[in-house]
């Protein structure tokens, strides 16, 4: 039988907790994280509101002669991987470093810090910009930070591919254990797009909630009222090995990765494809990837765009694949209580449902109120749902259709 | 305030490190670990509080802070 990859560290930065059982005992409750912005005035803004992270100064092991050389989603990252090097039980001082590598996956870039910098610059002139600039905005930066802090110096990657960037990372880094390239690999993304610059970007798109007046209610995935989602800030990461020596170190084994999915709507450079037949193609791929049969899937953690036709389309694809099984999966969109993490959101997911299959609980989605009938399926409204898990599904779409379905598996 | 106090105060300022940490006889490399762009940093700070110009091929990593005093004694 071929080696599975093991999950056996987890570290997360969100709105709802930057310690996983903190995050975990947060989410429990069903409750909203989403709130007005607060790090600047963001009042013009279409939308305003967001899932932020606070107190990260206190959480944070970092000296600030490297906090100020970093962008915050750098930062972020950083704690996340400590977390999740500690949780992995993992004694850096006895492995060779040659063989851990870090593969995360971001969309937007450190705009916090470049945006600060850029202002400088028009200000003052060159000589205004910080020399860490060059070092601290791109998407690969955390990558870096993080191999440089604990001397890692395996294979490594960043993956940019908008919402599904950590579930490719994910992928890229499982394959790399599984191919016998790296003894450890820290997988996972992060994404800082509460910023002036990221937030218009992100406003432009044309999917995020206008719902202002009522931050908490605003992502209503699934809902006849749906306007979009909503934008959150965090990090998480994993450390993936080989089953068979996480079980020679005897580390605990959270999940296993176990397959793939992933296809391009090659359709528009923002709407998904009308057809769905790609995101069909990309869960179907996965479970096949996994071994599985359809039958076998018993939680699918929905990627929940919030608009009109990503909604619509997710759920399309799904029954198009699962036909009469469809209604026996449970199915629910835990980002509704904290926002879309974009670039950090596949690994957020992928966490959440590990915390599910430990603990056999399916968490709500949120603000689910009024029933559309051109979507219309369980998606484990409002309430928490007691069920067992083994084997799960986590769908994430990308801007223009860069669909990627993870297969997870408890045991 | 002299000179070489002035110097070691906008090292640490600008560094983020601690007057225990730097030594005057011993290079900013092998005392505090200083990288390529802290260099850059610190050309910058050094040459806008003392009013010189500094250029990145005269402080370097290999640099001690008794070095940066007569770099800037001289250009003063």
């Amino acid at each position: 039988m071929e080696e599975r990859v093991a999950v056996t560290g987890i570290g997360i930065v969100s709105p709802c907790g930057l310690k996983k059982e903190t995050m975990w005992a947060n989410l429990k409750k069903g409750k909203s994280f989403v709130d007005e912005i607060t790090r600047f005035d963001a009042s013009l803004y279409g939308s305003h509101i967001a899932g932020q992270v606070h107190d990260l100064d206190y959480y944070t092991h970092l000296p600030g002669r490297l906090i100020k050389k970093i962008d915050l989603f750098s930062h972020m990252a950083l704690v996340a991987s400590k977390q999740a090097i500690e949780d992995s039980k993992l004694d850096l001082e006895k492995i060779d470093k040659t063989r851990v590598g870090v593969f995360m996956g971001n969309a937007l870039g450190g705009w916090l810090f470049a945006e600060t910098e850029l202002r400088d610059m028009y200000l003052e002139g060159r000589e205004g910009i910080s020399p860490y600039m060059a070092s601290a905005w791109f998407a690969a930066a955390p990558q870096g930070q993080i191999t440089i802090f604990y001397g890692f110096k395996g294979y490594s990657k960043t993956v940019v591919a908008d919402k599904a960037s950590s579930g490719l990372a994910i992928w890229y880094g499982a394959k790399v254990v599984k191919a016998g390239k790296n003894d450890y690999v820290l997988a996972g993304g992060m994404e800082a797009p509460i910023t002036p610059y990221a937030l218009l970007c992100a406003n432009t798109s044309g999917t995020l909630s206008k719902n202002n007046a009522s931050p908490k209610k605003a992502y209503k995935p699934y809902d006849l009222n749906r306007d979009g989602f909503v934008l959150a800030e965090g990090a998480g990461v994993v450390m993936l090995e080989k089953e068979s020596q996480a079980k020679q170190r005897q580390a605990l084994a959270y999940a296993f990765i176990k397959g793939i999915g992933f296809s391009s709507d090659g359709y528009h450079h923002m709407r998904y494809s009308n057809d769905y037949g790609m995101l069909s193609y990309a869960i179907e791929e996965a479970i096949k990837d996994a071994g599985w049969n359809k039958e076998d899937v018993d939680y699918i953690c929905l990627d929940a765009e919030a608009t009109v036709m990503g909604d619509y389309l997710e759920v399309q694809a799904l029954k198009k694949v699962f036909g009469s099984s469809f209604n026996n999966i449970a199915m629910s969109a835990p980002k509704s209580m904290f926002g879309s993490m974009l670039g950090a959101q596949s690994v957020m997911d992928l966490i959440i449902t590990i915390f599910s299959m430990k603990n056999n609980l399916v968490l709500p989605t949120i603000n689910y109120e009024v029933r559309d009938p051109y979507c219309e399926f369980n998606c484990t409204p409002n309430k928490a749902m007691e069920r067992e898990i083994n084997k799960a599904l986590i769908v994430s779409r990308g801007r223009g259709g860069i669909n990627v379905v993870l297969a997870v598996e408890k045991e | 305030m002299s000179l070489k106090e002035e110097v070691i105060d906008q090292i640490c300022n600008t560094l983020d490190v601690t007057k225990d940490e730097l030594q005057e006889e011993i290079s900013l490399y092998d005392s505090i670990g200083v990288d390529s762009t802290e260099i850059v940093e610190l050309v910058v700070a050094l040459g806008k509080h003392f009013g010189v110009k500094l250029e990145t091929t005269e402080v370097t990593k290999n640099s001690t802070p008794l070095d940066i005093v007569g770099i800037i004694s001289k250009k003063k």
